[in-house]
């Protein structure tokens, strides 16, 4: 046989490389205590059924070393086996009948006992393991829930928001803008009044009309000249312009008469707030400073 | 006495005893500490080596082996060959589901794909089932102990109504017919 060689080879050359070591055992299981203890009796039966069942055992084993057959190398013989041995076992099983653990009351009792303790401390471990569970689904949904109730509170803060600003929005297109128009032209209008008399101030404080007194500082110098007692005041003056230009914009030139003190005009004139007229040089107009 | 045989010794009284195989003696020490630690209803004996055939002197001396695992490094080629020679000095009877194959190091990108394949194919020649393993993580180690020792009860003969034959004809390792070598070229 191949295999024996190699052996004996192994062993001429003295290295035998594998080497068997034994790892301790685990220390015998305590013994599940009794839940009840048996007779002397029955214990006694038990122990005469388990002599004969390894007595069946021993005589079995004999029987196979004595029917131990020559191994086979090749795989299809150990194919063959494998079949055979499972065939066998099917048979075994498909012949086999339940038999009863022991015909003794008093030990089927006893392992009745211990069956049912187990499988009550299985179901214990089960108990405890389904509340633990439990509970923690409890937190879980006490914490869902209070999560909810914020995200329901966020929604309403949102929609009373929401609301708020559309009320807010309708209140604004319809009144508030013509209130606020209204109040822009009033402004508009008091901004235009006090430009106005603050004009008319400045021209009554600073542009006076010829007097007799400027006359007369005038006559020193000898210089004669003509007063005219229908002179109108520059603000007048303004006045005609401005209006002549708003009411007939087309036509915007006055024409000059002697009511117009003749230094004005030409102050007007010349500081660019009035124009001539480029072909009658009688007519001036304001400038345009729109 | 070369072959190891599956029912030459009697079994022990609610005994387990599983050995690791493994070329390199990285990883069975860590795998056997938690096997043993991990069961506490059976008394379960690992038995550790790098090699078959075992030695003849410690012949008397070994419980009836109820699993052996192979372990395969897939980064080393020696790992692998080492099982495929172990593999000739097992009883055909072990084949009934009293084998099986622990891989690691199989998402390592370094290793050639084609080992993976070459080791699932020779798994499924022999009809056994294919574990993966993560070795560098306790967790990792307690998972293939877990897994390891739901198959060693079986084989054991300590699950009522469940034979180790029955285990591996579900379990085994099976090789797609679209799994070739080509496809991973």
């Amino acid at each position: 046989m191949s295999s024996n060689e190699v052996t004996l080879r192994q062993e001429s050359t003295g290295q035998p490389l594998d080497t068997e070591s034994e790892v301790q055992d685990t220390p015998a299981p305590p013994a599940i205590p009794f839940y009840t203890e048996c007779s002397e009796a029955a214990q006694a039966e038990l122990f005469n059924e388990c002599e004969a069942q390894f007595a069946q055992l021993e005589m079995l084993q004999n029987e196979i070393i004595l029917a131990e057959p020559d191994s086979d190398e090749n795989p299809q013989e150990q194919s063959v086996n494998r079949l055979t041995a499972v065939a066998a076992e099917l048979k075994q099983w498909q012949t086999r009948r339940p038999e009863l653990l022991s015909t003794n009351p008093e030990v089927l009792l006893v392992v009745g006992a211990e069956e049912l303790q187990k499988l009550n401390s299985q179901l214990e471990l089960v108990l405890s393991c389904a509340q633990a569970k439990r509970d923690t689904l409890r937190e879980t949904l006490k914490s869902e829930q209070k999560w909810l109730e914020e995200k329901k509170e966020v929604l309403r803060a949102g929609t009373e928001h929401v609301v708020k600003q559309r009320l807010e929005n309708e209140r604004l297109s319809e009144h508030s803008v013509l209130q606020d128009t209204k109040k822009k032209i009033q402004k508009m209008k008091d901004y235009q009044n006090r430009l106005m008399e603050t004009l008319a101030d400045v021209l009554a404080e600073h542009f006076p009309l010829p007097t007799q007194e400027t006359n007369a500082d005038k006559k020193k110098k000898n210089i004669p000249q003509e007063l005219n007692e229908n002179l109108i005041s520059l603000n007048e003056v303004l006045e005609l312009l401005m209006n002549k230009t708003l009411e007939t914009p087309h036509d915007p030139y006055v024409s000059i008469d002697e009511t117009f003190w003749p230094p004005y005009t030409e102050m007007l004139l010349r500081h660019g707030i009035a124009q001539r007229h480029p072909e009658d040089c009688f007519k001036i107009r304001l400038e345009t400073f729109y | 006495m070369s072959l190891l045989k599956p029912f030459s010794k009697l079994p022990g009284l609610n005994t387990a005893n599983i050995m690791l195989v493994e070329n390199e003696e990285q990883f069975q020490q860590k795998l056997a500490d938690t096997v043993v630690l991990q069961e506490k209803t059976v008394n379960v004996n690992v038995r550790l080596a790098r090699s078959l055939p075992l030695p003849v002197e410690n012949e008397e001396s070994r419980p009836r082996i109820d699993l052996v695992v192979f372990i395969i490094h897939l980064t080393s080629e020696l790992s692998f060959q080492s099982a495929e020679t172990s593999l000739k000095y097992l009883d055909p009877g072990y084949f009934q589901g009293k084998v099986c194959f622990l891989v690691t190091n199989a998402r390592n990108v370094s290793v050639p794909p084609e080992r993976l394949v070459s080791v699932r194919k020779l798994a499924a020649s022999l009809h056994c089932p294919l574990l993966c393993a993560e070795d560098q993580t306790t967790e990792g180690v307690t998972t293939a102990a877990h897994r390891l020792l739901a198959i060693l009860k079986v084989a054991a003969g300590l699950v009522p109504m469940a034979t180790g034959l029955y285990l591996s004809t579900l379990t085994r390792c099976t090789v797609p017919s679209g799994i070739d070598q080509q496809n991973f070229e």
